[in-house]
């Protein structure tokens, strides 16, 4: 078997040199440089996601020139492959290789978890502009002092719509989201908010990831309920409006944000019409600021602008105010969250400012979708279109921090289906 | 060029050494990247077992790995176990429960063979992958399980270097354990049964048993990557015991040579590096890869440590009939 | 059925009791009976599909029996497993050559004589280091006269010389009835008689049984013979006998 062994001699120094030849292709760091290490799904099924949030960054950057009040920003992106290992890996690669000042970006609440550890083992600033796994500005807060989030937690903009339906007179909701935690978390927001005004969840399912066929799922939806409450991810979004209209269910469909963004809708038929969904951003946000964003992007990218986008482009934003505040100097990675999570901003999306744990708090827009004509554009589309702005809407709602605190992460099995048949 | 058996266990003590010489001059990314390639040719080596030494072709390998990955991840962050000393417990426990899962998975799989047995074991992998993904209160799903830190007793792991440094020592021991295995008795009585298991049973070998108690050895030695892993990573999601890393693993042992123990080695270091190295300076590396494990299979039956014999037997018909060759 | 055996005063080494063996309908064996003693070289013959080489999967434990036993030194063994068998002292060879092809003729005789050592399991400790496991597979190699061959890979000896370790490792397990599925099978007549010398310079206190359709080799090397047909035993007695057995020569011998 061995007889082999000889040959692996020559591999081995081959890799050696390879090995060696990397440890001397070293980045010297210039003095008003910022490296901005963004991790982002460029292959794979999330691939498209990935690309809005890149463009979201790429968009402003490309709108200052490049430089942050005078420290020139150099962008390195990197593909997580929408896998936290892989994301792990690269963004030890962008702190230890390329000697990032922060780490951007991440998709998935999976990425999310585990880019936040890299930051706090690297002492290094990890901007979550998208993850929105609760308990990395929650329960785990305090072991991620290098963490910020720009983006949302996923049950934050659950806890107004939750009222918002019961002031819609909806007594009876079933809810149908997708097997997986960022699904418990958002319903689960969903479920606590609407049944402490008094509503009940009569019903509970959570079909699989990727689950295509809705068949076996739709027939059991309790007749007597008075909505749908549904939170799908990637095709799923898709695939359940159209089957849910085909069965011929006329029932309101109240929805978490992502099963309705800017990135799926225009894949969406008539069929979503008047299904309403929550978030801090949309696209058809009436405001002068939103219709200049929605307007560049769609120029310069082809379509209209996800929250995805919006997001990153506003993260941005914030670093490069950040580094106005610093006269364009890196202030260190501790000072940096400091400044930067006392700050107040007019963002795209509307006003923004951070609680102490590092989580923004922000518009929650209830959002009912309608075609229409928007901005000018000649064409009738289907937009989001705002009808009820809950304002500074934090993580905790009105729970109150403490008292929030207390309870555990939303689960499958929490908060329990008190109400199910 | 072509050695002795001497010779070969110099070349490896060489490399070795060089590895941990060398360590200190190189950048941090590149001892991360070595570290990873140890601890996933720590997993390789322990399929190579099966699938070049038994000739059993698991396609559940990731199991061995998630299993001891989860447990020192639970262990870590639900009763604080295993970030001190106790770490050395840990490994013992990794490599236990490695060994007891393979041990359960053995009595369904070890029955059949061929594609039968890759079928097996691949959804025996996927259950673990299941309980992974859906034992929510334990495993956290989806989102995974983050470890607070690295252990630390006297030295601190959270160190890069540190850990390389015990990621290679847990490498050469392993390395050293399992060719010490390949060739003992029990270990040339799997080539046999590779060769040929009719046979062997008939020679008064309980083939079954063997071929078990070979299962049970990979699957402790899957369990002890895992909780090298779990440390590297910092935290363990089901990304770790889906299909691919099992896939990815029987990739590295034919890539590098499948029954030939180092060559999983080999195959973890090209993987990882096209994979780690390669996909951050162009965005094709996927085809780079593809094509590597394309044109090794196609064209190198023996992986890449079969490339000697090739030459070998290259240069024997270009010196022509009548040459004598002394082995 | 008569026993013309001269050692009738020893014990056989392997009796075979009413032995049968059907597959669905198809009775391949039926009621066999046959005695084999120390040192008995006997030859079961048949034409094709007279259920000879299912006899012998009975007899060494691939197939289990349908009725009847197989005693192996007065031991009931029907049941038990194959390894068990080869542990008590009995081995056998395969009508189609079964060598590890890939390892070399020494390799091949160490894992044939491990077979039955406890340090099979030793998985601490080199084979390299087992001095006694070395000498005695040497010694059997010199005997068989391939000592100077042993490090060449089965896979580049020529058929014969592969038929030949076939028997080779059968005999790692010192048996004392070696079972020989065809040994001549696919030989050329030289090789034939290569093979007859070679099974007839071994131990003389072993006993074989031997499947064979190369007459040559069968009236070279046994002194009994059994005839089988349509799964049943039908005549039994010396080379001289068989070969002069009307009911044989109609059978067997008269088509050939």
């Amino acid at each position: 078997m061995l007889h082999k062994l000889g040959g692996s001699c020559s591999w081995m120094v081959v890799m050696g040199c390879l090995a060696l030849g990397v440890s001397v292709s070293r980045t010297s760091a210039a003095a008003e440089e910022l490296r901005i290490g963004f991790v982002a799904p460029m292959t794979g099924g999330f691939a498209q996601v990935g690309k809005d949030m890149s463009n979201g960054f790429q968009m402003y950057l490309d709108e200052v020139g490049g430089s942050f009040a005078g420290a020139k920003v150099k962008f390195i992106v990197e593909d997580s492959e929408a896998k936290p290992p892989v994301a792990v890996r690269k963004a030890e690669k962008l702190v230890l290789q390329d000697k990032v000042h922060m780490l951007v970006g991440g998709l998935l609440a999976s990425t999310g978890y585990a880019l936040a550890p890299v930051s706090t083992r690297q002492k290094t600033v990890y901007i979550a502009s998208v993850p929105s796994a609760d308990d990395l500005t929650q329960r785990q807060s305090a072991d991620y002092p290098y963490v910020i989030r720009t983006g949302w937690s996923s049950s934050q903009p659950s806890h107004p719509f939750g009222e918002w339906a019961c002031q819609q007179g909806y007594k009876r909701i079933v809810t149908i989201g997708a097997d997986f935690a960022f699904g418990y978390e958002v319903v689960g927001g969903f479920q606590r908010a609407f049944e402490s005004c008094g509503g009940k969840v009569i019903q509970k399912i959570w079909p699989p990831l990727g689950t295509q066929d809705f068949g076996p799922y739709i027939p059991t939806l309790k007749k007597d309920a008075d909505a749908i409450f549904t939170l799908m991810a990637g095709p799923m979004s898709l695939q359940f409006p159209k089957q849910l209209a085909d069965a011929g269910i006329k029932k309101p469909v109240l929805g978490g944000g992502t099963s309705y963004d800017e990135f799926v809708l225009p894949s969406m038929g008539d069929e979503v019409h008047g299904h309403v969904s929550a978030l801090q951003y949309s696209a058809a946000l009436d405001t002068p600021k939103n219709a200049a964003f929605v307007k560049k992007y769609r120029e310069k990218y082809g379509k209209v602008p996800s929250y995805y986008s919006e997001s990153n482009y506003t993260t941005a934003q914030m670093i490069h105010e950040v580094f106005k505040k610093t006269g364009g100097k890196w202030p260190g990675a501790q000072k940096f969250i400091e400044t930067l999570s006392k700050m107040k901003f007019d963002a795209v999306r509307g006003p923004v400012h951070f609680d102490d744990m590092r989580n923004p708090v922000q518009n929650v827009y209830i959002k009912k979708i309608e075609r229409k004509k928007m901005f000018g554009y000649p064409n009738d589309e289907l937009w989001n279109t705002v009808t009820k702005t809950y304002p500074n809407v934090s993580q905790f709602w009105n729970y109150g921090k403490t008292e929030f605190l207390k309870q555990p992460v939303y689960s499958r099995d929490y908060p329990p289906c008190k109400f199910c048949e | 060029m072509f050695l002795t058996d001497r010779g070969k266990l110099w070349t490896v003590f060489v490399i070795v050494l060089a590895l941990a010489i060398l360590a200190p001059f190189a950048s941090a990314y590149v001892i991360l990247l070595v570290t990873q390639a140890l601890i996933l040719a720590i997993l390789a080596m322990s399929l190579d077992i099966l699938l070049g030494f038994t000739g059993l072709p698991s396609l559940g390998q990731a199991a061995y790995l998630g299993m001891g990955a989860y447990l020192t991840a639970i262990l870590a962050t639900r009763y604080d176990f295993g970030l001190g000393w106790s770490f050395w417990v840990v490994i013992v426990l990794g490599i236990l429960i490695g060994a007891a899962t393979a041990a359960l998975f053995g009595l369904f799989a070890i029955r059949a063979a061929g594609v039968s047995f890759l079928m097996i074991t691949l959804a025996l992998g996927m259950c673990v992958w299941g309980l992974a993904y859906r034992w929510n209160s334990m495993t956290g799903g989806d989102n995974g399980i983050n470890i607070p830190a690295r252990p630390k007793f006297g030295i601190q792991l959270a160190d890069g270097v540190t850990y390389y440094y015990l990621v290679l020592f847990f490498f050469v021991m392993s390395l050293a354990m399992l060719y010490v295995l390949i060739k003992s008795p029990f270990g040339r009585s799997l080539v046999g049964i590779r060769e040929r298991e009719l046979r062997m049973r008939i020679l008064g070998y309980n083939t079954w048993l063997h071929k078990y108690i070979a299962f049970v050895i990979a699957g402790g030695f899957g369990g002890l990557a895992g909780v090298l892993w779990a440390h590297l990573n910092g935290i363990v999601s089901p990304q770790v015991v889906v299909l691919a890393t099992s896939v990815d693993a029987l990739l590295m042992v034919v890539l590098g040579g499948p029954g030939t123990l180092v060559g999983g080695a080999i195959g973890a270091a090209v993987v990882v590096f096209l994979r780690d190295y390669l996909s951050t300076v162009v965005p094709w590396w996927q085809y780079v890869l593809g094509g590597v494990y394309v044109l090794t299979i196609l064209y190198l039956p023996g992986g890449l440590m079969g490339i000697p014999a090739r030459i070998r037997r290259w240069r024997e018909e270009q010196a022509g009939p009548g040459q004598e060759k002394k082995r | 059925m008569t026993q013309p055996i001269e050692q009738s005063g020893s014990s056989p080494v392997l009796e075979l009791k009413g032995l049968s063996k059907s597959f669905g309908g198809l009775d391949a064996v039926q009621d066999v009976n046959l005695k084999v003693f120390p040192g008995d070289r006997r030859a079961i013959i048949g034409p094709n599909g007279a259920g000879k080489t299912t006899l012998f999967n009975l007899v060494t434990g691939v197939y289990p029996a349908t009725s009847g036993q197989v005693l192996l030194f007065g031991r009931d063994i029907t049941g038990w497993p194959s390894h068990r068998r080869t542990a008590l002292g009995m081995a056998r060879t395969f009508q189609v050559t079964s060598l590890f092809p890939k390892l070399t003729v020494l390799d091949n005789v160490l894992l044939a004589i491990s077979g039955l050592r406890k340090m099979k399991f030793v998985m601490w400790r080199l084979l390299s280091s087992y001095r006694d496991l070395y000498d005695k597979a040497h010694l059997l190699l010199e005997s068989v006269g391939y000592a100077d061959r042993k490090h060449v890979e089965v896979r580049n000896l020529s058929h014969g010389e592969q038929r030949q370790i076939e028997i080779v490792l059968g005999l790692a397990s010192d048996p004392k009835i070696l079972l020989l599925d065809e040994p001549a099978a696919g030989l050329a007549s030289g090789e034939s008689r290569e093979m007859a010398e070679f099974l007839k310079q071994l131990d003389p206190g072993l006993a074989i049984l031997l499947i064979e359709h190369d007459m040559d080799v069968v009236f070279d090397v046994v002194d009994h013979i059994t005839v089988l047909q349509f799964g049943k035993l039908v005549e039994e007695g010396t080379t001289a006998q068989i070969r002069h057995s009307p009911k044989v020569r109609e059978i067997y011998l008269g088509t050939g």
